[in-house]
C-alpha cells in the first residue's frame, strides 16, 4: 500500500528528498517550487514512512497526511444558481482539496425543489466516473427526505449534506444547508471535518475492498508511465488525475491509439484496463484486477 | 430591519433569518426595509414572505454628489458616477470628458451648469420594488418557482411553491397579512 503525503518547506536539500523518494520506489505526484518555498505531493510505500519523515525533518520541512489523496470526488448541488454557489459548494470542495482529493463541481439541470427534483442518466454517469460524491442540499428536513431518493440510484459512495441536524437518511451530515457567507467559523469548520471523516471512511472501505482483490497495477505507477509517454502540454495542470481504481487521462484527439498501446510491464494498456471516453472530460481508465489480467510484470 | 421566520423548525428558521439579513444587506436594501416576515411550510412546500417597505432615500441630485468647479465637477460620492456620466453624455455628448477617476470636465456655460446641479442622477424609489423582488427571489428556495403576489399597501407579499398555488394558501397569506398590519405578527 502506498501512502500519500504533502511536503511543504524550503528549497534546502529538496532535490535530495526527491531522490530519496525515487530510491525507495515512491512517486512525486505534484510539485511546485515558488521562489524559496516548495510544495510536493508524494506517494511512497507505507513501510518506508520513517525514511521519508527523517529526510523531511533534515530539510526543515513539514509533512502532512492527505487522507483523500488519490480520490476524485464530485461535489453536486441542485443548481449552479446563487442559492447554492459559491457557498457552501465551494467551501466543501476547498476543504476536500485540502485533504488531498481532486474535486469536480456539478450543478444538476433539474435538481431544485422537493417533488420536482430529478437527476438525468447522463448526470448520473458523470457522477459515477468519480470515486465518491457529495450532494449539497438545502435546509428543510421534509425536502431532504424526498430529495435523497434521487441519490439512491448512484453507484458510487456518496454523502448527503443538509441543514437540519437530524434526518433519517443514510450517510447524512447536517448543520450545513444553505449559506450566504464563507464557512469560516469554528463550528462550521467542525462540520466540514465531520463531512471529510465520513467520506474518508467510505473511501477507506473501497480501498480495503481493492486490497482484497488487488488491481493489475497501481494507478500511481500507471500515472508515472503515462506522464512520460504522453507528457502534459506546457502550462497544463492535472492532465492525468488519479482515481482509486484507475485514472482520468486528458489527451488530445488522435492520441487514443497511442494510449491503448502504452506498455505497462509486459502488457499493453488496453489489455489491463477498460478504456472509456468520459462523459465529462478526457478518458477514464479502469484498471482490471490482477485476478483477471494475470501478472503484468 | 427586523426579520422573523416561522414554521421551518429551529435550525431552518435561524438559517433563513440569517439568509434574509445577509441577502438584503448584500443588495443594499437593509435601510429601505422595516421588517421581513417569512413562513415556511416545507411539508406542503409553500413559502410566504412579506416585506414591509420602510423609509427610502430621497433622490440624489448632481449637487449631492459633486462639487462645482470652473468648467468641471469633482465627484464626492463615487457610487453614482456611472449614472452621472450616463446623464451627462446623454445631455452634452462630446462636451463631457472624464479627466480622472473623480474629475469630470464640462464645456458648458454657467447657466447650464447651474441648471445641471439640480438634476436628479438617481431616484432610489424608481427601482425599489425591482430590487426588493430580486432580494425575495434570492431568499426563497430555488425550487419554489410558482409565485403569487398578494396586494397590500406598503408591503410586498409573495406566496411561492413548486406546486400550483391553492386558494387555501392565499387565504392563509391574507390572514397573516392582516395580523401583520395589526401588529400581531
Amino acid at each position: 500500500m502506498y501512502k500519500i503525503m504533502m511536503f511543504t518547506g524550503g528549497v534546502y536539500k529538496f532535490s535530495e528528498l526527491k531522490e530519496r523518494i525515487h530510491d525507495i520506489g515512491g512517486f512525486i505526484l505534484q510539485e511546485m517550487v515558488m521562489q524559496t518555498e516548495t510544495m510536493m505531493h508524494l506517494a511512497f510505500p507505507e513501510e518506508e514512512e520513517r525514511i521519508i519523515r527523517d529526510k523531511a525533518k533534515q530539510t526543515g520541512g513539514k509533512l502532512k497526511e492527505l487522507p483523500l489523496a488519490g480520490a476524485e470526488i464530485m461535489v453536486v448541488v441542485p443548481s449552479l444558481g446563487k442559492h447554492h454557489a459559491v457557498d457552501p459548494m465551494c467551501d466543501i470542495a476547498e476543504f476536500l482539496r485540502r485533504k488531498g482529493a481532486i474535486t469536480n463541481m456539478m450543478g444538476l439541470a433539474r435538481g431544485v425543489g422537493k417533488r420536482i427534483a430529478q437527476i438525468t442518466t447522463r448526470e448520473k454517469e458523470i457522477i459515477e466516473e468519480c470515486d465518491a460524491a457529495v450532494f449539497v442540499f438545502g435546509d428543510f428536513k421534509e425536502c431532504l427526505e424526498v430529495k435523497s431518493k434521487i441519490c439512491e440510484s448512484i453507484d458510487v459512495p456518496y454523502i448527503i449534506t443538509g441543514g437540519e441536524p437530524e434526518v433519517k437518511i443514510e450517510h447524512y451530515v447536517g448543520n450545513i444547508g444553505r449559506k450566504t457567507a464563507r464557512m469560516r467559523h469554528r463550528e462550521e469548520i467542525d462540520m466540514l471535518e465531520i463531512l471529510t471523516e465520513k467520506i474518508e471512511s467510505l473511501i477507506d472501505d473501497r480501498r480495503r475492498e481493492l486490497d482484497e482483490d488487488p488491481l493489475a497495477t497501481s494507478p500511481l505507477f500507471m500515472k508515472e508511465i503515462l506522464d512520460l509517454v504522453l507528457p502534459p502540454k506546457a502550462g497544463e495542470e492535472f492532465s492525468t488525475i488519479m482515481q482509486l481504481e484507475g485514472l482520468r487521462v486528458k489527451i488530445e484527439a488522435g492520441d487514443e491509439e497511442k494510449l491503448k498501446n502504452v506498455e505497462i510491464g509486459k502488457r499493453k494498456l488496453s489489455d489491463i484496463c477498460v478504456i472509456k471516453k468520459s462523459e465529462y472530460d478526457g478518458y477514464i481508465l479502469k484498471i482490471l484486477p490482477e485476478a483477471v489480467t494475470g501478472n503484468v510484470f | 430591519m427586523e426579520v422573523k421566520v416561522e414554521g421551518g423548525g429551529e435550525f431552518c428558521d435561524a438559517s433563513y433569518e440569517k439568509i434574509c439579513m445577509t441577502t438584503l444587506r448584500d443588495i443594499s436594501l437593509e435601510s429601505n426595509i422595516d421588517s421581513v416576515y417569512m413562513n415556511c411550510n416545507a411539508a406542503e412546500h409553500v413559502f410566504i414572505i412579506s416585506v414591509k417597505i420602510g423609509r427610502v432615500q430621497s433622490p440624489i441630485t448632481v449637487s449631492d454628489m459633486t462639487i462645482k468647479g470652473d468648467e468641471r465637477l469633482t465627484v464626492t460620492t463615487e457610487t453614482y458616477v456611472p449614472k452621472l456620466l450616463d446623464l451627462l453624455w446623454d445631455r452634452y455628448g462630446e462636451k463631457v470628458e472624464q479627466i480622472s477617476r473623480l474629475e469630470i470636465a464640462l464645456k458648458i456655460d454657467d447657466d447650464e451648469m447651474q441648471k445641471l446641479m439640480s438634476q436628479v442622477v438617481y431616484d432610489p424609489r424608481v427601482d425599489l420594488n425591482t430590487r426588493i423582488l430580486d432580494g425575495i427571489d434570492r431568499i426563497l428556495p430555488e425550487g419554489a418557482r410558482v409565485r403569487q403576489p398578494i396586494r397590500s399597501t406598503g408591503r410586498i407579499t409573495i406566496i411561492a411553491s413548486e406546486n400550483p398555488i391553492k386558494e387555501e394558501w392565499k387565504e392563509n397569506a391574507k390572514a397573516m397579512l392582516s395580523k401583520m398590519t395589526k401588529g400581531d405578527l
